[in-house]
Protein backbone atom coordinates (compact mmCIF):
# COMPACT_ATOMS: atom_id res chain seq x y z
CA UNK A 1 0.00 0.00 0.00
CA UNK A 2 3.26 2.22 1.11
CA UNK A 3 5.06 1.60 -2.16
CA UNK A 4 1.64 2.03 -4.51
CA UNK A 5 0.61 5.54 -3.22
CA UNK A 6 4.87 6.39 -3.40
CA UNK A 7 4.96 5.35 -7.01
CA UNK A 8 1.85 7.05 -7.88
CA UNK A 9 3.13 10.31 -5.76
CA UNK A 10 5.96 10.17 -7.63
CA UNK A 11 5.19 9.31 -11.21
CA UNK A 12 2.62 12.81 -10.50
CA UNK A 13 5.32 15.10 -9.23
CA UNK A 14 7.59 13.92 -12.09
CA UNK A 15 4.89 14.85 -15.03
CA UNK A 16 3.65 17.83 -13.15
CA UNK A 17 7.60 19.09 -13.10
CA UNK A 18 7.97 18.58 -17.32
CA UNK A 19 4.29 20.63 -17.13
CA UNK A 20 5.63 23.26 -15.23
CA UNK A 21 8.33 23.39 -17.40
CA UNK A 22 6.85 23.85 -20.20
CA UNK A 23 4.52 26.90 -18.97
CA UNK A 24 7.91 28.38 -17.85
CA UNK A 25 9.56 27.93 -21.16
CA UNK A 26 6.21 28.92 -23.07
CA UNK A 27 5.98 32.27 -20.99
CA UNK A 28 9.34 33.00 -21.86
CA UNK A 29 8.86 32.66 -25.34
CA UNK A 30 5.98 34.52 -25.14
CA UNK A 31 6.81 37.17 -23.13
CA UNK A 32 10.17 37.79 -24.57
CA UNK A 33 9.73 37.64 -28.66
CA UNK A 34 8.91 41.06 -29.36
CA UNK A 35 6.92 40.38 -32.67
CA UNK A 36 3.86 39.84 -31.91
CA UNK A 37 0.70 41.47 -33.35
CA UNK A 38 -2.60 42.31 -31.66
CA UNK A 39 -5.12 40.64 -33.32
CA UNK A 40 -8.46 42.72 -32.76
CA UNK A 41 -11.17 39.73 -31.37
CA UNK A 42 -13.37 39.01 -34.24
CA UNK A 43 -17.08 38.87 -32.94
CA UNK A 44 -18.78 41.28 -30.23
CA UNK A 45 -20.44 39.66 -27.44
CA UNK A 46 -23.88 40.09 -27.96
CA UNK A 47 -24.70 42.34 -25.19
CA UNK A 48 -22.27 44.87 -26.25
CA UNK A 49 -24.50 46.45 -28.67
CA UNK A 50 -27.28 48.64 -27.43
CA UNK A 51 -30.38 46.68 -26.12
CA UNK A 52 -32.12 48.97 -23.51
CA UNK A 53 -33.20 46.92 -20.17
CA UNK A 54 -37.26 46.13 -20.28
CA UNK A 55 -39.55 47.15 -17.50
CA UNK A 56 -36.02 49.81 -16.13
CA UNK A 57 -35.24 53.64 -16.46
CA UNK A 58 -31.76 53.74 -17.22
CA UNK A 59 -30.57 57.00 -15.72
CA UNK A 60 -26.97 58.07 -17.31
CA UNK A 61 -25.01 60.61 -15.33
CA UNK A 62 -22.07 62.50 -16.49
CA UNK A 63 -20.07 65.53 -15.79
CA UNK A 64 -18.11 66.71 -12.80
CA UNK A 65 -17.89 67.12 -9.67
CA UNK A 66 -21.38 67.78 -8.81
CA UNK A 67 -23.10 64.68 -10.36
CA UNK A 68 -20.46 62.91 -8.38
CA UNK A 69 -21.55 64.06 -5.25
CA UNK A 70 -18.68 66.13 -4.02
CA UNK A 71 -19.90 68.02 -0.42
CA UNK A 72 -22.43 65.44 0.19
CA UNK A 73 -22.39 63.56 3.63
CA UNK A 74 -23.81 60.58 2.07
CA UNK A 75 -21.64 60.50 -1.41
CA UNK A 76 -25.00 60.41 -3.37
CA UNK A 77 -24.95 64.04 -4.52
CA UNK A 78 -28.28 65.07 -6.75
CA UNK A 79 -28.34 62.15 -9.00
CA UNK A 80 -28.60 59.66 -5.98
CA UNK A 81 -30.97 61.89 -4.51
CA UNK A 82 -33.07 62.38 -7.95
CA UNK A 83 -33.33 58.17 -7.97
CA UNK A 84 -34.70 58.42 -4.16
CA UNK A 85 -37.92 60.44 -5.25
CA UNK A 86 -38.30 59.01 -8.47
CA UNK A 87 -38.55 55.70 -6.72
CA UNK A 88 -41.24 56.88 -4.47
CA UNK A 89 -43.09 58.55 -7.48
CA UNK A 90 -43.32 55.68 -9.90
CA UNK A 91 -43.15 51.92 -9.44
CA UNK A 92 -40.25 51.46 -12.42
CA UNK A 93 -37.09 50.10 -11.44
CA UNK A 94 -34.58 52.74 -11.70
CA UNK A 95 -30.92 52.17 -12.94
CA UNK A 96 -28.55 54.54 -12.18
CA UNK A 97 -25.30 54.85 -13.98
CA UNK A 98 -23.15 57.55 -12.87
CA UNK A 99 -19.55 58.01 -14.96
CA UNK A 100 -18.99 61.63 -13.64
CA UNK A 101 -15.55 62.61 -13.00
CA UNK A 102 -14.37 65.53 -10.39
CA UNK A 103 -12.88 68.82 -11.69
CA UNK A 104 -14.21 67.28 -15.95
CA UNK A 105 -14.06 70.08 -17.81
CA UNK A 106 -15.74 70.10 -21.04
CA UNK A 107 -12.99 69.06 -23.02
CA UNK A 108 -12.56 66.34 -20.85
CA UNK A 109 -16.17 65.02 -21.37
CA UNK A 110 -16.27 65.31 -25.14
CA UNK A 111 -12.93 63.21 -24.90
CA UNK A 112 -14.46 61.16 -22.29
CA UNK A 113 -17.49 60.61 -24.57
CA UNK A 114 -15.06 58.94 -27.21
CA UNK A 115 -15.07 55.78 -25.28
CA UNK A 116 -16.69 53.09 -26.52
CA UNK A 117 -18.06 51.69 -22.95
CA UNK A 118 -19.62 55.56 -22.52
CA UNK A 119 -20.94 55.39 -25.86
CA UNK A 120 -22.59 51.89 -25.06
CA UNK A 121 -23.99 53.24 -22.23
CA UNK A 122 -25.24 56.46 -23.95
CA UNK A 123 -27.20 54.24 -26.03
CA UNK A 124 -29.38 52.54 -23.43
CA UNK A 125 -29.99 55.59 -21.17
CA UNK A 126 -33.90 56.69 -21.26
CA UNK A 127 -32.76 60.03 -19.38
CA UNK A 128 -29.25 61.69 -19.24
CA UNK A 129 -28.73 64.09 -16.68
CA UNK A 130 -24.86 66.06 -16.85
CA UNK A 131 -23.66 69.27 -15.21
CA UNK A 132 -20.57 70.53 -17.11
CA UNK A 133 -19.16 74.15 -17.45
CA UNK A 134 -18.21 74.73 -13.40
CA UNK A 135 -14.63 73.78 -13.76
CA UNK A 136 -14.27 75.85 -17.29
CA UNK A 137 -15.54 78.89 -15.24
CA UNK A 138 -14.25 78.54 -12.09
CA UNK A 139 -11.40 76.28 -12.33
CA UNK A 140 -11.83 75.60 -8.31
CA UNK A 141 -13.01 79.08 -7.59
CA UNK A 142 -9.64 80.37 -8.50
CA UNK A 143 -10.63 81.96 -11.97
CA UNK A 144 -12.74 84.41 -10.40
CA UNK A 145 -10.48 86.04 -8.40
CA UNK A 146 -9.07 88.37 -11.44
CA UNK A 147 -12.17 89.14 -13.08
CA UNK A 148 -10.66 89.81 -16.47
CA UNK A 149 -13.53 89.36 -18.44
CA UNK A 150 -11.20 89.05 -21.72
CA UNK A 151 -10.19 85.46 -19.93
CA UNK A 152 -13.30 84.75 -19.55
CA UNK A 153 -15.20 85.75 -22.47
CA UNK A 154 -12.46 83.35 -24.19
CA UNK A 155 -13.16 80.39 -21.92
CA UNK A 156 -16.53 80.58 -22.35
CA UNK A 157 -16.11 80.65 -26.48
CA UNK A 158 -14.19 77.28 -25.65
CA UNK A 159 -16.67 75.78 -23.78
CA UNK A 160 -19.74 76.51 -25.66
CA UNK A 161 -18.30 75.10 -28.77
CA UNK A 162 -17.48 71.61 -26.67
CA UNK A 163 -21.08 71.68 -25.34
CA UNK A 164 -22.55 72.02 -28.78
CA UNK A 165 -20.37 69.09 -29.75
CA UNK A 166 -21.49 67.35 -26.51
CA UNK A 167 -25.05 67.83 -27.46
CA UNK A 168 -24.72 66.58 -31.11
CA UNK A 169 -22.27 63.54 -29.80
CA UNK A 170 -24.86 62.61 -27.42
CA UNK A 171 -28.15 63.11 -29.59
CA UNK A 172 -26.36 61.45 -32.36
CA UNK A 173 -26.23 58.21 -30.05
CA UNK A 174 -29.82 58.31 -28.60
CA UNK A 175 -32.39 60.10 -30.48
CA UNK A 176 -34.63 59.75 -27.76
CA UNK A 177 -33.92 60.63 -24.13
CA UNK A 178 -34.60 63.02 -22.17
CA UNK A 179 -30.73 65.06 -21.69
CA UNK A 180 -31.10 67.63 -18.41
CA UNK A 181 -27.90 69.67 -18.49
CA UNK A 182 -28.18 71.26 -14.96
CA UNK A 183 -26.61 74.94 -14.89
CA UNK A 184 -24.47 76.80 -12.76
CA UNK A 185 -25.02 78.19 -9.51
CA UNK A 186 -22.83 80.90 -8.23
CA UNK A 187 -21.20 79.90 -4.90
CA UNK A 188 -20.05 83.21 -4.39
CA UNK A 189 -22.71 85.39 -4.16
CA UNK A 190 -22.09 86.57 -0.62
CA UNK A 191 -18.67 87.49 -1.52
CA UNK A 192 -17.84 91.18 -2.03
CA UNK A 193 -17.45 90.98 -5.55
CA UNK A 194 -20.91 89.21 -5.79
CA UNK A 195 -22.74 91.11 -8.73
CA UNK A 196 -19.83 90.82 -11.07
CA UNK A 197 -19.59 87.37 -10.59
CA UNK A 198 -23.96 86.97 -10.46
CA UNK A 199 -23.40 88.70 -13.98
CA UNK A 200 -20.95 86.09 -15.17
CA UNK A 201 -22.83 83.18 -14.18
CA UNK A 202 -26.22 84.54 -15.54
CA UNK A 203 -24.11 85.55 -18.41
CA UNK A 204 -23.06 81.76 -18.92
CA UNK A 205 -26.38 80.30 -17.96
CA UNK A 206 -28.05 81.87 -20.81
CA UNK A 207 -25.51 81.46 -23.30
CA UNK A 208 -25.49 77.77 -22.29
CA UNK A 209 -29.52 77.36 -22.46
CA UNK A 210 -29.38 79.00 -25.52
CA UNK A 211 -27.20 76.42 -27.14
CA UNK A 212 -29.34 74.05 -25.43
CA UNK A 213 -32.63 75.51 -27.38
CA UNK A 214 -30.89 74.68 -30.46
CA UNK A 215 -31.23 70.67 -29.84
CA UNK A 216 -34.63 68.93 -29.44
CA UNK A 217 -35.34 67.48 -25.83
CA UNK A 218 -32.18 69.08 -24.32
CA UNK A 219 -33.62 71.05 -20.97
CA UNK A 220 -31.23 72.98 -19.45
CA UNK A 221 -32.29 73.07 -15.76
CA UNK A 222 -31.54 76.32 -13.92
CA UNK A 223 -30.00 76.50 -10.10
CA UNK A 224 -28.90 79.50 -10.33
CA UNK A 225 -32.37 80.76 -8.06
CA UNK A 226 -31.72 77.99 -5.78
CA UNK A 227 -28.71 79.22 -4.28
CA UNK A 228 -29.04 83.12 -4.63
CA UNK A 229 -30.42 83.95 -1.55
CA UNK A 230 -28.82 81.66 1.11
CA UNK A 231 -25.98 80.44 -0.34
CA UNK A 232 -23.89 79.89 3.08
CA UNK A 233 -26.66 77.24 4.22
CA UNK A 234 -26.16 75.36 1.10
CA UNK A 235 -23.05 75.29 0.43
CA UNK A 236 -20.45 72.32 1.68
CA UNK A 237 -17.37 73.53 3.92
CA UNK A 238 -15.22 73.93 0.58
CA UNK A 239 -17.66 77.08 0.20
CA UNK A 240 -18.16 75.71 -3.35
CA UNK A 241 -19.36 72.37 -3.71
CA UNK A 242 -23.48 72.05 -2.66
CA UNK A 243 -23.88 70.41 0.76
CA UNK A 244 -26.60 67.79 1.13
CA UNK A 245 -29.06 70.02 1.48
CA UNK A 246 -28.65 71.91 -1.74
CA UNK A 247 -28.37 68.42 -3.67
CA UNK A 248 -31.74 68.06 -2.29
CA UNK A 249 -32.91 71.14 -4.00
CA UNK A 250 -31.09 70.18 -7.08
CA UNK A 251 -32.83 66.64 -7.26
CA UNK A 252 -35.89 68.18 -6.32
CA UNK A 253 -35.76 70.82 -9.74
CA UNK A 254 -34.88 67.89 -12.01
CA UNK A 255 -37.18 65.01 -10.50
CA UNK A 256 -40.15 67.59 -11.26
CA UNK A 257 -39.10 67.94 -14.63
CA UNK A 258 -38.96 64.19 -15.37
CA UNK A 259 -41.84 62.95 -13.47
CA UNK A 260 -43.65 65.65 -16.12
CA UNK A 261 -41.67 64.12 -19.16
CA UNK A 262 -43.31 60.92 -18.65
CA UNK A 263 -46.79 62.14 -17.76
CA UNK A 264 -46.23 64.03 -21.76
CA UNK A 265 -45.43 60.73 -23.23
CA UNK A 266 -48.11 58.81 -21.91
CA UNK A 267 -50.75 61.12 -22.90
CA UNK B 1 20.46 7.54 -7.58
CA UNK B 2 16.58 6.58 -8.61
CA UNK B 3 17.02 4.78 -5.74
CA UNK B 4 18.20 7.31 -3.66
CA UNK B 5 15.35 9.61 -4.47
CA UNK B 6 12.43 6.82 -3.80
CA UNK B 7 14.58 6.63 -0.55
CA UNK B 8 13.64 10.58 0.15
CA UNK B 9 10.38 10.76 -1.14
CA UNK B 10 9.57 7.58 1.27
CA UNK B 11 10.93 9.72 4.30
CA UNK B 12 8.92 12.93 2.71
CA UNK B 13 5.19 10.60 2.44
CA UNK B 14 6.62 9.14 5.99
CA UNK B 15 6.07 12.78 7.62
CA UNK B 16 2.64 12.74 6.22
CA UNK B 17 3.95 16.51 5.45
CA UNK B 18 2.64 16.76 1.64
CA UNK B 19 -1.07 15.93 3.41
CA UNK B 20 -1.27 18.34 5.82
CA UNK B 21 -0.52 20.54 2.89
CA UNK B 22 -2.99 19.71 0.83
CA UNK B 23 -5.62 19.67 3.92
CA UNK B 24 -4.30 23.44 4.42
CA UNK B 25 -4.99 24.46 0.30
CA UNK B 26 -8.36 22.24 0.59
CA UNK B 27 -8.89 24.98 3.64
CA UNK B 28 -8.01 27.63 2.01
CA UNK B 29 -9.59 27.49 -1.26
CA UNK B 30 -13.24 27.34 0.02
CA UNK B 31 -12.91 30.51 1.78
CA UNK B 32 -11.44 32.18 -1.11
CA UNK B 33 -14.04 30.80 -3.89
CA UNK B 34 -16.61 32.06 -1.01
CA UNK B 35 -15.04 35.47 -0.35
CA UNK B 36 -14.68 35.59 -4.12
CA UNK B 37 -18.55 34.46 -4.57
CA UNK B 38 -19.91 37.30 -1.90
CA UNK B 39 -17.62 40.05 -3.75
CA UNK B 40 -19.71 39.54 -7.18
CA UNK B 41 -23.15 39.43 -5.61
CA UNK B 42 -22.34 42.21 -3.99
CA UNK B 43 -21.26 44.28 -7.41
CA UNK B 44 -24.48 42.74 -8.60
CA UNK B 45 -26.68 44.03 -5.94
CA UNK B 46 -25.15 47.67 -5.77
CA UNK B 47 -25.65 48.12 -9.91
CA UNK B 48 -28.78 46.26 -10.24
CA UNK B 49 -26.95 45.58 -13.36
CA UNK B 50 -25.27 42.10 -14.25
CA UNK B 51 -23.84 43.21 -17.62
CA UNK B 52 -20.05 43.45 -16.86
CA UNK B 53 -18.73 46.37 -18.99
CA UNK B 54 -21.58 48.60 -16.77
CA UNK B 55 -19.40 47.39 -13.76
CA UNK B 56 -15.54 47.84 -15.05
CA UNK B 57 -16.80 51.30 -16.46
CA UNK B 58 -17.90 52.30 -13.17
CA UNK B 59 -14.82 50.76 -11.48
CA UNK B 60 -12.62 52.98 -14.43
CA UNK B 61 -14.94 56.15 -13.12
CA UNK B 62 -14.23 55.61 -9.57
CA UNK B 63 -10.39 55.32 -10.09
CA UNK B 64 -10.77 58.81 -12.11
CA UNK B 65 -11.97 60.27 -9.40
CA UNK B 66 -9.74 58.89 -7.03
CA UNK B 67 -6.78 60.28 -8.94
CA UNK B 68 -8.66 63.61 -9.34
CA UNK B 69 -7.58 63.79 -5.35
CA UNK B 70 -5.00 65.76 -4.65
CA UNK B 71 -4.04 64.15 -1.31
CA UNK B 72 -2.87 61.13 -3.25
CA UNK B 73 0.35 59.26 -2.63
CA UNK B 74 2.91 59.15 -5.84
CA UNK B 75 3.41 55.66 -5.57
CA UNK B 76 -0.58 54.64 -4.97
CA UNK B 77 -0.92 57.28 -8.01
CA UNK B 78 1.03 55.32 -10.41
CA UNK B 79 -0.45 51.96 -9.51
CA UNK B 80 -4.11 53.54 -9.87
CA UNK B 81 -3.41 55.08 -13.39
CA UNK B 82 -1.51 51.87 -14.66
CA UNK B 83 -4.73 49.72 -13.96
CA UNK B 84 -6.84 52.26 -15.34
CA UNK B 85 -5.27 52.22 -18.57
CA UNK B 86 -4.94 48.47 -18.57
CA UNK B 87 -8.80 48.24 -17.36
CA UNK B 88 -9.88 50.70 -20.49
CA UNK B 89 -7.43 48.62 -22.91
CA UNK B 90 -10.04 45.13 -21.74
CA UNK B 91 -13.07 47.35 -22.20
CA UNK B 92 -11.85 48.81 -25.60
CA UNK B 93 -11.15 45.38 -26.90
CA UNK B 94 -14.50 43.89 -25.52
CA UNK B 95 -12.98 41.08 -22.72
CA UNK B 96 -14.24 40.68 -19.78
CA UNK B 97 -10.90 39.82 -17.31
CA UNK B 98 -13.23 38.77 -14.47
CA UNK B 99 -15.80 36.43 -15.73
CA UNK B 100 -16.32 34.25 -13.42
CA UNK B 101 -15.11 30.81 -13.96
CA UNK B 102 -13.30 27.90 -12.18
CA UNK B 103 -10.33 28.72 -14.40
CA UNK B 104 -10.26 32.78 -13.46
CA UNK B 105 -10.39 31.60 -9.88
CA UNK B 106 -7.71 29.27 -10.05
CA UNK B 107 -5.77 32.75 -12.06
CA UNK B 108 -6.28 35.38 -9.27
CA UNK B 109 -5.77 32.76 -6.55
CA UNK B 110 -1.95 31.83 -7.75
CA UNK B 111 -1.83 35.58 -8.51
CA UNK B 112 -2.19 36.35 -5.15
CA UNK B 113 -0.32 33.37 -3.33
CA UNK B 114 2.85 33.97 -5.29
CA UNK B 115 4.48 35.96 -3.11
CA UNK B 116 3.15 34.92 0.16
CA UNK B 117 1.43 31.57 0.48
CA UNK B 118 2.63 28.87 -1.74
CA UNK B 119 6.39 30.15 -0.71
CA UNK B 120 5.03 29.06 3.01
CA UNK B 121 4.31 25.82 1.64
CA UNK B 122 6.85 25.47 0.06
CA UNK B 123 8.95 26.39 3.27
CA UNK B 124 7.01 23.71 5.37
CA UNK B 125 8.43 21.06 3.80
CA UNK B 126 11.54 21.78 2.78
CA UNK B 127 12.51 23.04 6.10
CA UNK B 128 13.63 19.97 7.58
CA UNK B 129 14.51 18.10 4.80
CA UNK B 130 18.31 17.96 5.94
CA UNK B 131 18.44 19.56 9.53
CA UNK B 132 16.23 17.11 10.59
CA UNK B 133 18.50 14.52 10.02
CA UNK B 134 21.27 17.02 11.49
CA UNK B 135 19.15 17.07 14.48
CA UNK B 136 17.96 13.74 14.78
CA UNK B 137 21.62 12.25 14.71
CA UNK B 138 20.51 9.61 11.52
CA UNK B 139 22.85 12.13 9.21
CA UNK B 140 25.31 9.72 10.57
CA UNK B 141 23.85 6.19 9.22
CA UNK B 142 23.19 8.08 6.14
CA UNK B 143 26.62 9.04 5.73
CA UNK B 144 28.54 5.85 6.27
CA UNK B 145 26.91 4.27 3.49
CA UNK B 146 28.99 4.28 0.39
CA UNK B 147 27.79 7.07 -1.68
CA UNK B 148 29.72 10.13 -2.46
CA UNK B 149 28.11 13.13 -0.01
CA UNK B 150 26.99 15.09 -3.09
CA UNK B 151 25.17 12.51 -4.59
CA UNK B 152 23.03 12.29 -1.29
CA UNK B 153 22.14 15.96 -1.27
CA UNK B 154 20.72 15.48 -5.21
CA UNK B 155 18.95 12.88 -3.89
CA UNK B 156 17.52 15.42 -1.21
CA UNK B 157 16.92 18.46 -3.83
CA UNK B 158 15.44 16.04 -6.74
CA UNK B 159 12.63 14.87 -3.76
CA UNK B 160 12.26 18.58 -2.86
CA UNK B 161 11.93 19.25 -6.50
CA UNK B 162 9.11 16.50 -7.17
CA UNK B 163 7.32 17.88 -3.79
CA UNK B 164 7.50 21.27 -5.01
CA UNK B 165 6.27 20.16 -8.13
CA UNK B 166 3.46 17.96 -6.55
CA UNK B 167 2.35 21.41 -4.59
CA UNK B 168 2.09 23.35 -7.53
CA UNK B 169 0.02 20.58 -9.01
CA UNK B 170 -2.26 20.38 -5.94
CA UNK B 171 -2.98 23.83 -5.67
CA UNK B 172 -4.23 23.90 -9.39
CA UNK B 173 -6.54 20.72 -8.87
CA UNK B 174 -8.00 21.56 -5.73
CA UNK B 175 -8.74 25.42 -6.84
CA UNK B 176 -10.23 24.19 -10.21
CA UNK B 177 -11.94 20.91 -8.28
CA UNK B 178 -13.34 23.29 -5.24
CA UNK B 179 -14.01 26.52 -7.00
CA UNK B 180 -15.86 24.89 -10.04
CA UNK B 181 -18.61 23.62 -7.54
CA UNK B 182 -19.94 27.44 -7.40
CA UNK B 183 -18.44 29.19 -10.23
CA UNK B 184 -18.86 26.51 -13.11
CA UNK B 185 -16.21 24.16 -14.78
CA UNK B 186 -16.26 26.34 -17.90
CA UNK B 187 -14.25 29.42 -19.08
CA UNK B 188 -10.68 27.95 -20.30
CA UNK B 189 -10.78 29.18 -23.69
CA UNK B 190 -11.44 33.06 -22.33
CA UNK B 191 -9.03 35.57 -23.79
CA UNK B 192 -7.10 37.38 -22.02
CA UNK B 193 -4.17 40.30 -22.74
CA UNK B 194 -0.89 39.94 -21.33
CA UNK B 195 2.82 41.65 -22.71
CA UNK B 196 2.05 45.04 -20.93
CA UNK B 197 4.89 47.34 -20.37
CA UNK B 198 5.07 49.04 -17.84
CA UNK B 199 7.29 52.33 -18.13
CA UNK B 200 7.22 54.99 -15.35
CA UNK B 201 3.31 55.45 -15.01
CA UNK B 202 2.46 54.57 -18.69
CA UNK B 203 1.41 51.52 -19.78
CA UNK B 204 2.76 50.62 -22.75
CA UNK B 205 0.51 48.06 -25.03
CA UNK B 206 3.07 47.38 -27.72
CA UNK B 207 3.34 44.50 -27.33
CA UNK B 208 -0.17 43.30 -25.96
CA UNK B 209 -1.35 39.99 -27.30
CA UNK B 210 -4.16 38.24 -26.79
CA UNK B 211 -3.79 34.36 -25.40
CA UNK B 212 -6.70 32.13 -24.42
CA UNK B 213 -6.94 31.62 -20.60
CA UNK B 214 -5.50 28.10 -20.63
CA UNK B 215 -2.56 28.98 -21.83
CA UNK B 216 -2.47 32.38 -19.15
CA UNK B 217 -2.61 30.06 -16.67
CA UNK B 218 -0.14 27.45 -17.62
CA UNK B 219 2.43 30.12 -17.96
CA UNK B 220 1.46 31.66 -14.49
CA UNK B 221 1.98 28.16 -12.98
CA UNK B 222 5.50 27.67 -14.86
CA UNK B 223 6.38 30.78 -12.52
CA UNK B 224 5.10 30.45 -9.91
CA UNK B 225 6.35 26.97 -10.02
CA UNK B 226 10.16 28.78 -10.85
CA UNK B 227 9.08 31.06 -7.27
CA UNK B 228 8.87 28.22 -5.77
CA UNK B 229 12.04 26.38 -7.03
CA UNK B 230 13.96 29.30 -5.79
CA UNK B 231 12.45 29.53 -2.24
CA UNK B 232 12.94 25.84 -1.60
CA UNK B 233 16.53 25.85 -3.26
CA UNK B 234 16.75 28.66 -0.24
CA UNK B 235 14.99 27.14 2.22
CA UNK B 236 17.33 23.79 1.07
CA UNK B 237 20.52 25.56 1.89
CA UNK B 238 19.44 27.00 5.30
CA UNK B 239 18.20 23.46 5.90
CA UNK B 240 21.69 22.26 4.79
CA UNK B 241 23.08 25.44 7.09
CA UNK B 242 21.23 24.89 10.45
CA UNK B 243 20.87 21.94 12.59
CA UNK B 244 17.55 23.72 13.71
CA UNK B 245 14.51 23.60 11.72
CA UNK B 246 12.86 26.17 13.94
CA UNK B 247 15.72 28.40 13.00
CA UNK B 248 15.06 27.58 9.23
CA UNK B 249 11.69 28.08 9.40
CA UNK B 250 12.24 31.34 11.24
CA UNK B 251 14.90 32.70 8.92
CA UNK B 252 12.42 32.18 5.76
CA UNK B 253 9.40 33.13 7.23
CA UNK B 254 11.07 36.52 8.38
CA UNK B 255 12.52 36.95 4.88
CA UNK B 256 9.20 36.26 2.80
CA UNK B 257 7.27 38.41 4.86
CA UNK B 258 9.88 41.22 4.85
CA UNK B 259 9.49 40.88 1.55
CA UNK B 260 5.79 41.26 1.47
CA UNK B 261 6.36 44.59 3.61
CA UNK B 262 9.21 46.32 1.79
CA UNK B 263 7.48 45.75 -1.77
CA UNK B 264 4.95 48.21 -0.47
CA UNK B 265 7.65 50.78 0.59
CA UNK B 266 10.70 50.59 -1.36
CA UNK B 267 10.16 52.83 -3.83
CA UNK B 268 12.56 55.30 -3.17
CA UNK B 269 15.32 52.70 -2.06
CA UNK B 270 16.17 51.21 -5.66
CA UNK B 271 18.73 48.90 -4.83
CA UNK B 272 16.57 47.06 -2.81
CA UNK B 273 15.18 45.47 -6.08
CA UNK B 274 18.00 42.90 -5.56
CA UNK B 275 16.37 41.16 -2.96
CA UNK B 276 15.11 37.35 -3.73
CA UNK B 277 11.82 38.69 -1.74
CA UNK B 278 11.38 41.55 -4.09
CA UNK B 279 11.10 40.59 -6.57
CA UNK B 280 8.49 36.95 -6.00
CA UNK B 281 5.24 38.73 -7.72
CA UNK B 282 6.65 37.01 -11.50
CA UNK B 283 2.78 36.70 -12.34
CA UNK B 284 2.58 40.39 -11.94
CA UNK B 285 4.85 41.12 -15.35
CA UNK B 286 2.18 39.22 -17.47
CA UNK B 287 -0.76 40.49 -16.28
CA UNK B 288 0.91 44.07 -16.46
CA UNK B 289 1.03 45.62 -13.00
CA UNK B 290 2.81 48.08 -11.66
CA UNK B 291 6.34 47.02 -10.38
CA UNK B 292 7.48 48.00 -7.12
CA UNK B 293 10.64 49.77 -7.80
CA UNK B 294 11.08 51.24 -11.43
CA UNK B 295 13.59 49.18 -13.48
CA UNK B 296 11.94 45.87 -12.99
CA UNK B 297 10.67 43.63 -15.27
CA UNK B 298 10.34 39.73 -16.23
CA UNK B 299 13.82 39.23 -17.43
CA UNK B 300 15.51 41.08 -14.17
CA UNK B 301 13.33 39.51 -11.56
CA UNK B 302 14.04 36.09 -13.06
CA UNK B 303 17.67 36.46 -13.40
CA UNK B 304 17.97 38.04 -9.69
CA UNK B 305 15.86 34.78 -8.75
CA UNK B 306 18.32 32.89 -10.45
CA UNK B 307 21.67 34.19 -9.20
CA UNK B 308 20.27 33.55 -5.57
CA UNK B 309 19.12 29.89 -6.55
CA UNK B 310 22.53 29.34 -7.76
CA UNK B 311 24.30 30.66 -5.37
CA UNK B 312 21.96 29.03 -2.72
CA UNK B 313 22.74 25.26 -4.45
CA UNK B 314 26.25 25.72 -4.66
CA UNK B 315 26.70 26.83 -0.75
CA UNK B 316 24.32 24.32 -0.19
CA UNK B 317 26.41 21.30 -2.13
CA UNK B 318 30.25 22.86 -1.15
CA UNK B 319 29.46 22.97 2.70
CA UNK B 320 27.46 19.89 2.49
CA UNK B 321 30.70 17.90 1.05
CA UNK B 322 33.48 19.70 3.38
CA UNK B 323 31.58 19.69 6.59
CA UNK B 324 32.27 17.36 9.50
CA UNK B 325 29.70 15.27 10.89
CA UNK B 326 30.34 14.44 14.62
Amino acid sequence: MKKYTLTIVSIVSIAATLLWLFGLGWTLQDQFSATKKMEQPKVKTESSTAKKQEGTLTIFALGDSLTRGTGDADGKGYTGYLTDRLKDKTNQDINLLNTAIKGETSRGLLKQLQQSEIQRQTKQADVIVMTIGGNDLFQQGAALESLDMNAINGKKQIYLNNVKKIYSQLRELNKDAVIYHVGLYNPFSNMPDASTTSSIVRDWNFQSAETAAGYENIVYVPTFDLFQLQVENYLYTDQFHPNTEGYKLIAERVASLINFEQEEKKS
Amino acid sequence: MINLVRNEMLKLLRKKRLYVIILIIAFLVPLFTYAQFKEIQEQREKLGNQDWRTVLQQEITDTQNRLSSSRIQDEWRKYLKIRLSQQQYYLENDIDPRAPGAPTFMRIFVENSIDLLLPLLVMVIVADLVSSEASGGTIKLLLTRPVKRWRILLSKYLAMLLSVSFIVLSVAVLSYGISGVVFGYGGWNMPLLTGFTVSGDELLTDHVHIVPQWQYILMEFGLVWYVCMIVGTLTFMLSVLLRSTAAVMGIMLASLIAGAILANMVASWESAKYFFMVNLNLTNYVSGMATPIEGMSLGFSMSVLAVWGIAGFIIAFVTFSKRDIY
